[in-house]
């Protein structure tokens, strides 16, 4: 009995103790950031997260969701060179790469074994916008740093990093209007996948100019999945019904609604779109004829940003909660070969990967063209 | 009775090598792991396992009636979705459904411990609705299987992307830590047995809830089924339909039964998935990669896409072995772009290993059948 009421003290007390370190994780503390050139809070409401500081050098998980595209093959590839990288190396003991699909449920499972092997931090990108509660909960607990960038999460508990998407869809509605003159006009809006976080921002962004008061445009809303086949087909079908566009937002596989225009025999309009090298090259080519086309870039470089973010979090730094990239753009007036297009290289890449400021040096080329075997 | 075994084991010969090659490869995980046989790491894998057990037993109850039931992540999806907006606790939700135009209130749901209950009777209830729907359409509209269920599924996302265009809402936090963790933690959270300190409960304090919710599922549910007229007549007609029909068997009766289990067992995986996650997604590539790893695991744990032979549990350690492999990538480095085709190897092994009782076949007559 005396025994039974021990033990149930015992476990009282560890209750207790389970309760008190289920308070750690970050602090809430007041600006400014360490490294604001390269760490810019979102904005002047972000909070500032600051953790306790940990002895490097770290463990470092990044954890992908969907892999198979362009994109994510670049975004791994840039994860592994810059974790080799002088500077960076010194930092990390071990950097672990997996992707897991867009099941959740094996999402949430390989970053909790993270948790479980006692890594420092995990870098992802979230395959959902909710249900990681349980994870930050038990990150905060055991003291990990988790960065989600890219598709980011709806909390304000966790430190994220992402180029802000909104903006990129009013940049792009601005482009329409002021290349091509016009208040109204019929304008066909090339979305991504749908249930995003991504492109539910970019639409919006878009939207808030375009139906701004004192415009009145005509917009054709077609699904493009942000892929160069999908979207060319439905730029095609949209085509096919409506006969003539004034301007073209296309939120990626640009270059397949590029096209899927030229194809048809459309006359060349004024276009915003992503990254792609192909899609920069149909510009650069086509701009006297008229395809007077800006390229935005979500860059898949942001993991290198995320991995980044994560060292300093863990060296005790002061880190906003919400870390904004700058947008890297192109417009047919400045592109410039070899620096940010490539007119000799065919193969699909996605151009804007430099980020100066935060040491991020390497172009794509460069990423795109070391083999599998070079960025172990 | 050595002789019975090993007649036994032959004829069971895809569930025992599930079986043999999950225990192999799960002991290789723990061993390797730094925490290896910790209860954290269970309740992780418990965790992670849960839904896909659940949509792999979902998929056997058809498969062993020889139909592919292709709408069961969707009913995960769409269950999942339903408790979004059922299992949000304290005071309860009101719920409105906007449609046509239209803006109908249906009053409050409740809230508390017994809103939370009622909550999950409800959710369970639709997803077994679901598949029953499946099951007379297939037998009253004789339409096969597998294309009344593409379309049944279709319908069942469209339901899910109503409910949630967008991923949302919020499920009871302390059921979601309650019922994603161990034994102890669970009783520390609903407090019961003096908040899970009681010295008799300590012993069994380190289970993952998902692990016991599984095998009170599969001894609750599905050994009642197999062992009743009707699922042994579910076997009977995958095996053969006619031979069935001969000896009077409910086979309407049975096909019904069997895509309602399915809806009931998928409907369990979603509800769970929506509180593991806290919200519901009517992520459209998420269901249909369920789908296709269901089936997978199926094959894995021994139950024949013919129909007729197999069982529920097969299917569990068929998702297991689905599961344990790319557990494997987190412990030891292997090129990220690579991981796909190790996985695809180790299966295609797996799955090579169940079939080498073909080498043994006397009378080439005995594969066509």
């Amino acid at each position: 009995m005396v025994w039974t009421l021990r033990f149930t003290g015992l476990a009282c007390v560890g209750l207790l103790l389970s309760s008190v370190s289920a308070l750690a994780g970050p602090k809430v503390v007041s600006g400014p950031g360490a490294d604001p050139g390269c760490f810019k809070p979102w904005s002047s409401e972000t909070k500032f997260f600051q953790w306790d500081k940990k002895p490097g050098p770290y463990k470092i998980a990044l954890v992908n969701g969907f892999v198979g595209n362009t994109w994510r093959i670049q975004m791994v590839k840039t994860a592994k060179a810059f974790a080799a990288q002088p500077g960076i190396k010194e930092n990390i003991k071990e950097f672990k790469v997996v992707s897991t699909g867009t099941d959740v449920a094996a999402q949430l499972g390989a970053m909790e074994d993270f948790i479980n092997q006692g890594f420092d931090a995990i870098v992802t990108i979230a395959v959902a916008p909710d249900g990681f509660d349980r994870i930050i909960r038990l990150a905060d607990k055991n003291n990990v740093v988790v960065v989600p960038f890219d598709n980011v999460l709806d909390t304000d508990k966790v430190m994220m990093v992402n180029e802000d998407q909104k903006e990129m869809g009013r940049m792009s509605a601005k482009w329409l209007i002021d290349e091509s003159g016009k208040k109204s006009g019929d304008i066909l809006e090339v979305r991504g996948l749908p249930g995003n976080s991504v492109d539910r921002d970019r639409h919006l962004g878009f939207r808030e100019v375009m139906e701004a008061p004192g415009n009145s445009f005509k917009i054709t809303e077609v699904v493009g999945n942000w892929d160069t086949g999908t979207s060319q087909k439905v730029t095609a079908d949209a085509l096919a019904v409506h006969g003539h566009f004034d301007g073209v937002f296309t939120q990626g596989g640009s270059d397949g609604t590029v096209q899927a225009m030229m194809a048809a025999k459309h006359p060349f309009v004024p276009m915003s779109g992503e990254g792609e090298n192909e899609f920069r090259k149909q510009i650069a080519d086509h701009a006297k004829d008229g395809l007077k086309g800006m390229s935005y870039g979500q860059s898949p470089a942001l993991v290198a940003i995320a991995t980044k973010a994560a060292i300093s979090a863990l060296q005790g730094n002061v880190m906003p909660q919400l870390i904004s990239i700058p947008i890297p753009v192109a417009t047919y007036k400045d592109l410039k070969p070899g620096e940010n297009y490539w007119p000799e290289l065919n193969a699909n890449f996605f151009a804007p990967n430099q980020f100066t400021p935060c040491g991020v040096n390497f172009t794509a080329p460069e990423i795109m063209s070391q083999s599998e075997k070079n960025t172990q | 009775m050595l002789d019975d075994i090993a007649i036994r084991v032959r004829q069971n010969i895809g569930i025992v090598t599930a079986v043999l090659l999950f225990t192999i490869l799960y002991l290789l995980y723990n061993l390797a792991h730094p925490k290896g046989f910790s209860s954290a790491v269970l309740v992780q894998n418990g965790d992670e396992i849960f839904a896909l057990a659940m949509l792999a037993m979902a998929q056997t109850v058809p498969v062993l009636a020889s139909g592919l039931d292709l709408s069961v992540g969707a009913v995960m999806t769409m269950v999942g979705c339903f408790a979004s907006y059922l299992l949000t606790g304290a005071g309860g939700t009101p719920l409105h459904l906007d449609i046509f135009g239209l803006h109908l209130g249906l009053g409050t749901f409740p809230g508390g411990v017994s809103g939370i209950l009622l909550g999950i009777v409800v959710c369970l209830a639709i997803g077994a609705l679901a598949g029953f729907i499946n099951g007379c359409i297939v037998v009253y509209g004789r339409i096969q299987p597998i294309i009344a269920t593409l379309a049944t599924g279709a319908v069942y996302i469209g339901i899910a992307l109503f409910l949630r265009p967008t991923p949302g809402g919020k499920i009871d936090e302390d059921l979601n830590w309650a019922l994603t963790n161990s034994l102890g933690d669970f009783a520390a959270t609903v407090h019961i047995f003096g908040d899970g300190a009681a010295a008799w409960f300590a012993p069994i304090a380190w289970i993952p809830v998902p692990f016991v919710l599984l095998i009170l599922i599969a001894l609750l549910v599905w050994v009642p089924f197999r062992r009743s007229v009707l699922g042994r007549a579910v076997y009977a007609v995958g095996s053969a339909e006619g031979a069935a029909y001969m000896s009077g068997l409910p086979i309407d009766r049975a096909k019904i039964a069997a895509f309602t289990l399915a809806g009931f067992f998928a409907g369990c995986g979603g509800l769970f998935l929506a509180i593991q996650t806290s919200s519901g997604n009517a992520d459209i590539p998420q269901a249909g990669a369920y789908t296709l790893n269901s089936i997978a695991s199926v094959v894995i744990g021994g139950t024949s896409l013919l129909g007729g032979t197999g069982s529920a549990i097969g299917s569990i350690f068929g998702a297991m072995v689905l599961r344990v492999i790319s557990f494997f990538f987190r412990i030891f480095d292997i090129a990220p772009l690579l991981q796909p085709l190790f996985e695809g190897l180790i299966l295609l092994g797996a799955v090579c290993i169940g079939a080498l009782g073909v080498l043994r076949v006397k009378n080439t007559l005995e594969l066509f059948r």
